[in-house]
């Protein structure tokens, strides 16, 4: 074979052949198998399923992108106080007594212990000196 | 008949029939000869003609008519024939070399195969080229089609092409320069 051999100097021929007559033959032998193949015509969502399935990968992204979007903004309406009143007594106080400077009227209006004791603990005073304490303002002299 | 008039009358029950038939008649030797190409031997072409004109009756009602009816024909014909290789390998374990010995040895002894030496080897040297390349050599240099519609028909990049039929040559050229 030659070694400078190009394809584009081959002339292009079809070597392959079909029996006598075989291009007359075949539409009458496909008509005969559509006949037992019966045809079932396309139902009403078949054209429209298509371009609905090329569509739904970006549909589901906005869907995901819109249900972030406004749960970040539900979250940034929602005023401190209202998030606030979810967390329960106790934590706050373990909060604030690990992490802020407090004074003893810091506990003077927390009443929904369930423990009264606990309010003594943080003051850091006996339950008698606290009565004592008390004994000493008299209320009905104090101005508000 | 153009392919639009084909549509509408397939459109219609009563006419459904003849405009069946008209297509089979105008686009059977296109869809077998590269059928034909693929598989080499004729009964395994003619089966897969035949599979890929039912498969055409049953979703002819689905075609979009945004794209050309030849390239969606071509599309069906190219998965019958690449389903057919595969399965052709998985049925009797063989490895991508074994099923091109097979048919190169179809092509030694075929009957209804005729052509000079150097027109054997260049079929033999196709044989070599994996499936899709082979494909792709068949459908531009056999058929004339152009690169966007092969890209239409394989969903590859026309880039792609290109480099894949380039190579194809290359490759081809070099295995019959070997004697």
């Amino acid at each position: 074979m030659k070694n400078d051999f190009k394809l584009s100097d081959l002339p292009k021929r079809n070597i392959y052949e079909v029996p006598d007559k075989y291009f007359d033959r075949l539409p009458a032998q496909i008509m005969e198998r559509t006949a037992g193949a019966g045809y079932s015509p396309a139902p009403w969502y078949a054209a429209a399923w298509k371009p609905l399935k090329l569509a739904m990968a970006p549909l589901v992204l906005l869907l995901v992108a819109g249900i972030v979007y406004f749960s970040q903004l539900r979250q940034e309406k929602e005023e401190p106080g209202v998030v606030l009143a979810t967390v329960g007594d106790e934590a706050i106080m373990d909060y604030l007594s690990t992490y802020a400077v407090l004074e003893s009227s810091d506990f003077a209006d927390m009443t929904t212990l369930s423990n009264p004791e606990m309010t003594a603990e943080f003051l850091n005073v006996s339950s008698t000196a606290a009565e004592e304490e008390l004994e000493y303002y008299r209320l009905d002299t104090i101005d508000y | 008949m153009e392919d639009k008039e084909i549509l509408e009358k397939f459109a219609n029950p009563d006419s459904r029939n003849l405009a069946f038939n008209q297509l089979i008649r105008k686009y059977q030797q296109k869809i077998y000869w590269h059928v034909r190409k693929m598989v080499i031997d004729h009964d395994d072409a003619d089966d897969l003609t035949q599979e890929v004109f039912i498969k055409v009756w049953k979703n002819l009602e689905n075609f979009r008519q945004d794209a050309q009816l030849y390239t969606w024909l071509y599309r069906i014909a190219t998965n019958e024939c690449l389903t057919f290789l595969s399965s052709k390998r998985k049925k009797f374990f063989l490895p991508i070399n074994d099923v091109a010995a097979e048919l190169t040895e179809k092509i030694d002894s075929s009957p209804n195969i005729d052509g000079d030496e150097i027109q054997l080897k260049l079929q033999k040297a196709l044989l070599r080229l994996p499936d899709k390349q082979r494909l792709v050599f068949n459908m531009k240099y056999y058929d004339e089609l152009k690169y966007e519609e092969i890209s239409e028909i394989l969903g590859t990049s026309v880039g792609a092409l290109k480099a894949s039929y380039h190579h194809a040559v290359k490759k081809i050229e070099e295995f019959i320069k070997q004697d």
